[in-house]
């Protein structure tokens, strides 16, 4: 679930925006430290930080997207590659400046620890707040995506930028306001996930092929389809490290090598898209 | 009826319900210097790439010289001696206009995959290359790249590439498009200086440079053959000029 | 002068020596000389502008992007380090060329699958390629020594004269340059080769390249493959300077790094490889023991830089000012 969060948010760059975004992991970091700032040395609660990550890392990505990533929307791959890569070492290196190396651990509130039985089987409470909070980003964003008019215009200005521009959609502030959205779901991720995935200076490089993989799988810039594609992963992943302690993750690799060669779309994505 | 150089029989595409030729039934005559014309989106650009393979047909057959091509991909088609140039430049645009000519006769000659021998050293292929360079008055361009040209030479190159696979049919869509109206006689004097033995299809919508160069016209109105004839026919058929040429003449 | 003809010639000429590319062997030798403690690390400087030169050909010249380049250059590492230990192999030369042909193979058999795909997905499937392989070292610990790799190797007599020097690498530097020249020039007669035209060709527009007619699938493969073997190559010369291999040569920080390095030094440009190499590595050795992480910080910035306003790296920017000199000198 974690996973998704966080992927789903690279898809929406990626996908819809066709910005190969590799410094993603980067502002899930960014709003993971920002969360335990908040909540060791400020005082905030932890809903409230979640909700500060969003809106800060959001905030910020918006003034990258405006003076940086916007000059790179017709560039190659490989520049696209270059400079977030880039930018992802100038996140690592600045929070190893600015908090130091060692990992973070997040201080849930006592509500969130402990188990909750559900009558069938007794569940770690983080997890299924997880679960549902999940849940909600994706009805979220699938009824954003393709039931309002934002979406459908984002869609559209995806689909053939040029028509887009002249039917009147501004696609640069659409695609600045894509963007925010989709980091500040990753600030979001990063927050919520480092209690599972920990939480260091190395995070963003560390689960870069994991995003990667996640979004490549499900199909770029399908909400619902990233969704079950992290689902998948998520739960292939755990089910074959149990059974296979050792090399669960080559499976994984091979399948979704298999996967993007039969179809490049994705697992869910549309044909011939 | 004598084979022609390149040859559809009822050839027809649809992407879905939307068809974008249908029963198409054509003739390039070898020698031929024949125009396509039609408003936009009547499916020009499509039957060049039906004919190229670049797209495959959903019915019908192209031939060449009564021989089916149909299933060949395009690279066995461009052997085979067709030749095609883009309504919008593709050029080697980080390259100089020579590199750029030299590809596709290296390519003609079987050359392409030579590794050991340096291009340079192939003084067949850039004598060729630097024939057709002069050929389309690009002899001051030779060692610019392809970035630093106006728009205008960049057409001149692009139809020089295709010259360079040295074509039986030639396939010119829009040629001259985008090229300063002072300029357009250097294309019209490179096509005249063409061998005759060269099939040309032209599509263009300038209709000073077609009737100025096609001894034949057809007429593609949405994906269909709508009238075909001599020039002065076209020009005279009442619904064609109705139809598209009329808004071209007055205009 | 004749421009036409000026062109011609000098399109002719172009794969001719000029006298500066005996430069950077003068300076090779010279450093030999001059830094007889630093050859440890100028040998493995060496073994990365052979590894950065096997990316140029593809990434340069064919204008594949991947991000699993490592893939290879572990492979020949392993090859030669599991020759070694459990086959008792370890005869430097042929060693070398079992890496390359291993390496070879796996990069025509991902070759012929993956380079159907290009852009996005073709990034993925190196970046998964690379991460199956790292995987699967990491499994077979009985032959690849999983986690820990292959330490303690040792190996034969190059040309069964001159010993590997563990303590000052002197052997392994010459040896290592060597075989860095002979791999130089067989990618310098490729890129000026034909072939190596037709390669530029698919670099700069795919689209015209099929209506020309070319095999486009099939040069890509073989330039794959060729890099590929040459990956390898530095990758067996990587275990036999060091004396052992590990899973850091299949890892993603190994393949982004060589990209930095290649980008950094200019790409498509055969010395760009050189330049980056020298820079990198020179700073990082500096640099990187003593404050990690402005050396992090560093190369970020350096890299946003480069991809926003010198996408020709270092070698392009001394193009841009020889030519501005060159004007100012005419005009």
């Amino acid at each position: 679930m974690v996973l998704f969060i966080v992927s789903v948010g690279l898809s929406v760059t990626m996908g819809l925006m066709g910005f190969v975004n590799l410094a993603h992991g980067g502002f899930a970091m960014l709003g993971g430290y920002l969360i335990v700032l908040a909540t060791k040395h400020w005082g905030l609660s932890f809903v409230a930080a979640l909700a500060l990550a969003f809106f800060a890392i959001a905030a910020f990505s918006v003034v990258l997207e405006r003076l940086l990533y916007s000059r790179l929307y017709r560039a190659q791959e490989l520049d696209q590659v270059l400079f977030t890569i880039g930018l992802v070492f100038i996140m690592t290196a600045a929070v190893t400046l600015g908090v130091g190396p060692e990992t973070q651990v997040i201080r849930l509130p006592d509500w969130l620890r402990g188990q909750t039985n559900l009558g069938f089987m007794t569940y770690r409470t983080y997890s299924l707040a997880l679960i549902v909070v999940g849940t909600l980003i994706m009805l979220g964003l699938w009824l954003g995506f393709e039931r309002t008019r934002y979406g459908a215009r984002i869609r559209a200005a995806v689909d053939n930028r040029r028509m887009a521009q002249s039917m009147g959609v501004d696609v640069g502030r659409l695609f600045t306001v894509a963007f925010a959205l989709g980091s500040g779901l990753a600030a979001l991720g990063g927050g919520l996930g480092a209690e599972i995935l920990g939480l260091d200076p190395n995070y963003p490089l560390r689960y870069l092929v994991y995003f990667l993989i996640v979004v490549a799988v499900g199909g770029l810039g399908k909400v619902s389809g990233v969704f079950f594609a992290a689902l998948l992963i998520g739960v292939l992943d755990f089910v074959l490290k149990i059974y296979f302690p050792k090399g669960g993750t080559i499976f994984i690799y091979a399948l979704t090598l298999i996967l993007l060669l039969a179809r490049p779309q994705g697992l869910f994505g549309k044909k011939g898209a | 009826m004598s084979t022609a150089r390149l040859e559809t029989k009822g050839l027809s595409k649809n992407f879905g319900a939307l068809e974008v030729a249908r029963e198409v039934n054509f003739r390039l005559e070898a020698g031929a210097r024949h125009a396509l014309i039609g408003p936009n989106g009547a499916g020009k650009t499509t039957f060049i790439n039906l004919l190229t393979g670049a797209l495959a047909p959903s019915k019908g057959k192209v031939l060449l010289e009564g021989e089916d091509l149909t299933g060949l991909p395009q690279a066995r088609r461009v052997k085979r001696g067709i030749a095609r140039t883009f309504q919008i430049n593709q050029l080697f645009r980080g390259l100089t206009v020579l590199e750029n000519v030299c590809i596709p006769v290296f390519e003609r000659m079987g050359l392409g995959g030579g590794m050991l021998r340096a291009a340079g050293r192939r003084a067949e292929v850039l004598a060729e290359a630097m024939r057709l360079i002069e050929m389309l008055k690009l002899g001051e361009d030779a060692g610019r790249r392809i970035v630093e040209l106006p728009y205008g030479r960049q057409r001149l190159v692009e139809i020089a590439i295709a010259l360079g696979l040295a074509p039986r049919v030639l396939l010119l869509d829009e040629p001259a498009a985008g090229i300063p109206s002072a300029e357009t006689h250097i294309l019209l004097d490179a096509i005249a200086s063409l061998p005759r033995d060269i099939a040309v299809l032209i599509i263009e919508h300038d209709m000073e440079v077609v009737f100025r160069f096609a001894e034949r016209i057809t007429v593609l109105v949405n994906g269909a053959v709508y009238a075909e004839g001599a020039p002065q026919q076209i020009a005279a058929n009442r619904e064609v000029r109705a139809v598209y040429l009329g808004n071209a003449l007055d205009a | 002068m004749d421009a036409p003809q000026t062109a011609a010639g000098r399109f002719a000429r172009r794969h001719r020596f000029r006298w500066w590319e005996l430069l950077p062997w003068i300076a090779a030798v010279a450093a030999f000389f001059a830094f007889p403690t630093y050859l440890a690390f100028g040998t493995q400087l060496l073994i990365t502008i052979l590894f950065a030169l096997s990316l140029d050909l593809v990434l340069g010249y064919a204008g594949i992007v991947t991000l699993g380049h490592a893939a290879f250059f572990g492979a020949g590492a392993y090859t030669v380090g599991m020759l070694a230990s459990h086959l008792g192999w370890n005869e430097p030369l042929s060693g070398l060329l079992a890496a390359a042909v291993v390496a070879g193979l796996i990069g025509l058999v991902s070759g012929l699958v993956l380079l159907r795909t290009h852009g996005l997905t073709l990034l993925m499937l190196t970046l998964c390629t690379m991460a199956l392989l790292e995987q699967a070292a990491n499994m077979g610990a009985h032959w690849t020594g999983g986690f820990d790799g292959i330490p303690g190797l040792s190996f034969g007599k190059i040309l069964g004269l001159f010993s590997f020097d563990v303590l000052y690498f002197r052997s392994q530097y010459l040896y290592v340059l060597v075989v860095l020249l002979l791999c130089f020039l067989v990618v310098r007669t490729l890129v000026y080769s034909s072939f190596g035209q037709s390669l530029t060709g698919v670099r700069e527009n795919l689209l015209r390249m099929h209506a020309v007619g070319a095999p486009v699938r099939a040069r890509l493969v073989i330039a794959y493959t060729i890099s590929a073997a040459l990956a390898g190559v530095a990758g067996g010369l990587f275990t036999q300077a060091t004396g052992y291999v590990n899973l850091s040569a299949l890892s993603l920080e190994r393949a982004a790094g060589l990209l930095i390095i290649l980008i950094l030094g200019g790409y498509g440009r055969l010395y760009g490889a050189f330049v980056g190499a020298v820079a990198y590595m020179v700073l990082e050795h500096v640099l990187a023991k003593a404050y990690p992480t402005a050396w992090q910080l560093g190369i970020g910035v350096t890299l946003v830089m480069v991809a926003l306003y010198a996408r020709n790296g270092i070698i392009g920017i001394g193009e841009a000012l020889m030519r501005r000199l060159r004007g100012a000198n005419t005009a």
